[in-house]
């Protein structure tokens, strides 16, 4: 009784899994939750949230895993439970897929009545004299038969595109594929990023899951950024030139730019972002109140100049690349003897601002020269492949099922009178039109059995005589 | 330039062919569908001829690259794959009363490329991350699959307004006469269904296959990204709940109608609601 009992909720179980049902169930919530992820910012700091929701929903959302959905515990559990319900439902219709691949050319008389095509008509000569020739139109105008000889008749049945039918298991079979290809890359890859200062090396990236540091095994140096812009502003190209450094030796120099990345030792390094770390050094112009002439000096950050002539000097303390919208602006630091020492700020775009300060010296900005550093994303993935496969085997998948059909004939030669009763049935389980018309062809090739298919075979016949 | 007015001037050729499709409909002279069917043909020449002009003047500019590169330029060519399947199907079909369904979408997709504030006809260069080959494999599916989508929503409404009318019981004449039958309409909302299906999936592996090499990333569950998904669930559950559960008729149609909502609101609503990546087109 009891194991009865197990047996009938195996059974339901197996039954729910294996139902379109749960398909259809689990499409609509992946969806709907789906949609929520995009609405809910996933992954930012506290702080943003609390500004859009009070703590209490931030909270609540925390709780149920919608800051982090797609990674959420029963977000992956749906997934897990579509691919089970994938796997079910490929079983359970694929042993009837298989009954395709088995076919017998004998077909039952109400198997023949229940075929969308339907044909009969009567041809001369007995069954037996005229079966070559049935079997050579048959080939010609269609496919191989396989033949049957049965009590009272012959069975002919041939078929095209079979494979027509595997198309759904390649498919869901494609989906599983390339969820495995995400689970190997989540296991044994991780994502990180790493900011490297123009002439400096790292050997190391942060994580972007928890922060965490992951070692890279050898070193990368970055030689060189570069930035360049189109006329109206928006940029043109970014370009990191990378060193990639095993101990002191030098592997390979290579440039990377967005679209172009580097791979080594399966780590691979994008084009992600940039920014001016310091300054190399800055060409200021100062003029002096008291005398037309002015002067052009170059300094560097954090270093007394001397005004050349003076007994001043000045201080580059501080660069902001962009002070308050207004650009990039140096700190400057003045010094004269005697006095108590000066502090202002210079701006590159807005040189009337030093203009209006009254001390006897005015600085402008005429160029600088930034040191960037240069941000990557560093990515190892393992299972990057193995998601191409699965996509690979998803085009062929939706080329077998949507754009191939499994077209099957069978032809049934009984005798009538001193002639041949020939009865013809076909179904194709895609494109109906297309198969009528092909239909149409094996039934007149059957037919003109005498005159156009049938050459060959008299020819043959005629030799041996 | 002058391929954004050929593309103006284009734009009341599309509503000229919904007219004259609409007319064919009301008063079912064959004349009227063939000069329907031409002025469609020619509309979708003249279409052909802006693009690859505003291909030839971005050359001119210097900053030479495919004309799929901004919300102006994806609409533009949204509209054109619109009117190309819509024809290959009239072609194939041998009927043009589908046309006053199909018509409309490439009027409208392409007056709002026009018309809308907000999206600029100018021709600007690629930023970094749309300088790769990727660009055109994946807005040619994308654009071609949504198309597909919008042919079947157009029968869809075909087909959910003629069961209305034939509900009612009333004797088939006038403009209903003319419509294919409803097992036909559900035929065709099926087969351009089954056509964009898998271009859907092409499109979203192209935009996965650029992404990894963009960002570093084949999937990251950006907006876009799910809510083009998103939109590949709908579909397949139409796909499934037609092959499998037998749905037919008015529940597919409808099925098929929420599909589009959710191709329009990945093109349009992910920019302008939702924030991410994409935030060119």
């Amino acid at each position: 009784m009891s194991k009865k009992e197990e047996k009938g909720l195996f059974s339901s179980l197996w039954g729910s899994l294996s139902s379109l049902r749960l398909t259809i169930a689990l499409l609509i919530i992946l969806a709907v939750a789906s949609i929520f992820g995009t609405v809910i910012p996933q992954n930012a700091s506290p702080e943003e949230y609390l500004r859009a929701y009070k703590l209490s929903t931030y909270k609540i959302l925390k709780i149920l895993g919608f800051l982090d959905m797609y990674h959420a515990g029963w977000f992956v559990f749906l997934l897990a439970l579509l691919s089970l319900n994938l796997v079910a439902c490929s079983l359970k219709r694929f042993r009837i897929t298989l009954r395709f691949f088995y076919p017998g050319a004998h077909l039952e008389e109400d198997q023949w009545k229940a075929m969308p095509l339907n044909k009969k008509f009567s041809q001369k000569g007995f069954p037996a004299e005229g079966l070559p020739q049935y079997r050579e139109a048959l080939s010609l105008v269609f496919s191989k038969p396989k033949v049957l000889e049965g009590p009272r008749a012959y069975h002919l049945f041939a078929e095209k595109g079979k494979f027509s039918r595997l198309g759904v298991y390649f498919i869901h079979l494609s989906i599983l594929v390339i969820l495995g290809g995400a689970l190997i890359g989540s296991f044994f890859g991780f994502r990180g990023h790493v900011n490297i200062v123009e002439g400096e090396a790292a050997d190391r990236v942060i994580l972007r899951s928890a922060g965490q540091i992951q070692p890279l095994g050898f070193g990368l140096k970055l030689e060189k950024f570069s930035v360049s812009f189109y006329p109206s502003g928006a940029p043109k190209e970014f370009k990191s030139t990378l060193t990639i450094l095993e101990g002191e030796r030098q592997v390979l120099t290579e440039p990377i730019r967005v679209n172009h990345p580097l791979t080594y030792k399966g780590i691979t390094f994008y084009q992600s972002s940039y920014g001016i770390a310091g300054i190399e050094k800055a060409i200021l112009a100062i003029k002096d109140r008291e005398s037309p002439r002015e002067l052009i000096v170059s300094a560097q950050m954090d270093r007394r100049t001397e005004i050349p002539g003076t007994s001043s000097s000045f201080l580059l303390a501080e660069f902001i690349p962009d002070f308050q919208g207004m650009g990039p602006a140096f700190q400057v630091i003045f010094f004269e003897p005697s006095r108590p020492h000066e502090n202002f700020w210079v701006f590159q775009h807005h040189p009337e601002i030093d203009q209006k300060r009254p001390d006897r010296y005015q600085f402008t900005i005429k160029e600088f020269e930034p040191r960037y550093y240069s941000g990557l994303q560093v990515t190892k993935d393992p299972g990057v492949w193995v998601v191409w496969v699965g996509c690979f085997l998803m085009m062929a998948g939706f080329y077998m099922a949507f754009f191939m059909s499994h077209r099957r004939v069978w032809v049934k030669l009984t005798e009538k009178g001193a002639g041949t009763l020939v009865e013809i049935a076909g179904s194709s389980h895609r494109d109906r039109l297309g198969f009528e018309k092909e239909f149409e062809k094996i039934e007149q090739a059957l037919k003109g059995n005498s005159s156009k298919a049938r050459k060959p075979t008299t020819e043959s016949g005629a030799k041996n005589d | 330039m002058i391929s954004a007015k050929m593309i103006s001037s284009v734009t009341f050729l599309y509503l000229f062919c919904t007219v004259l499709y609409f007319n064919y409909l009301a008063f079912r002279s064959n004349r009227l569908g063939k000069i329907a069917t031409g002025m469609a043909w020619l509309t979708l020449l003249i279409h052909t001829a802006a693009i690859l002009l505003r291909w030839v003047e971005s050359y001119q500019l210097g900053i030479g690259h495919a004309p799929l590169s901004n919300m102006y330029e994806s609409l533009v060519f949204f509209s054109w794959c619109i009117a190309l399947l819509y024809l290959l199907w009239e072609w194939r079909l041998k009927s043009s009363v589908v046309g006053a369904f199909a018509m409309p979408f490439a009027f409208l997709f392409i007056a709002y490329a026009s018309l809308a504030p907000g999206v600029s006809d100018r021709i600007d260069p690629l930023i970094p991350a749309l300088q790769s080959n990727w660009l055109h494999a994946h807005v040619i599916t994308c654009f071609l699959s949504y198309a597909s989508f919008a042919l079947s929503c157009g029968v869809s409404i075909m087909y959910l307004m003629k069961l209305r009318y034939q509900e009612k019981g009333e004797k088939e004449s006038g403009f209903w006469a003319l419509f294919p039958s409803l097992d036909a309409l559900d035929d065709l909302v099926y087969k351009t269904i089954v056509v964009g299906f898998p271009l859907l999936a092409i499109g979203i592996v192209t935009g996965a296959a650029w992404a990894n090499y963009a960002w570093g990333s084949y999937w990251s569950w950006d907006p876009k990204e799910t809510w083009s998904l998103i939109t590949w669930f709908v579909y397949a559950i139409f796909i499934h709940a037609r092959f499998v559960g037998e749905w037919r008729g008015k529940r597919t149609a409808i099925l098929s109608i929420v599909g589009f909502i959710a191709v329009i609101f990945t093109y349009f609503g992910v920019n302008y609601v939702l924030s991410g990546l994409h935030s060119y087109a």
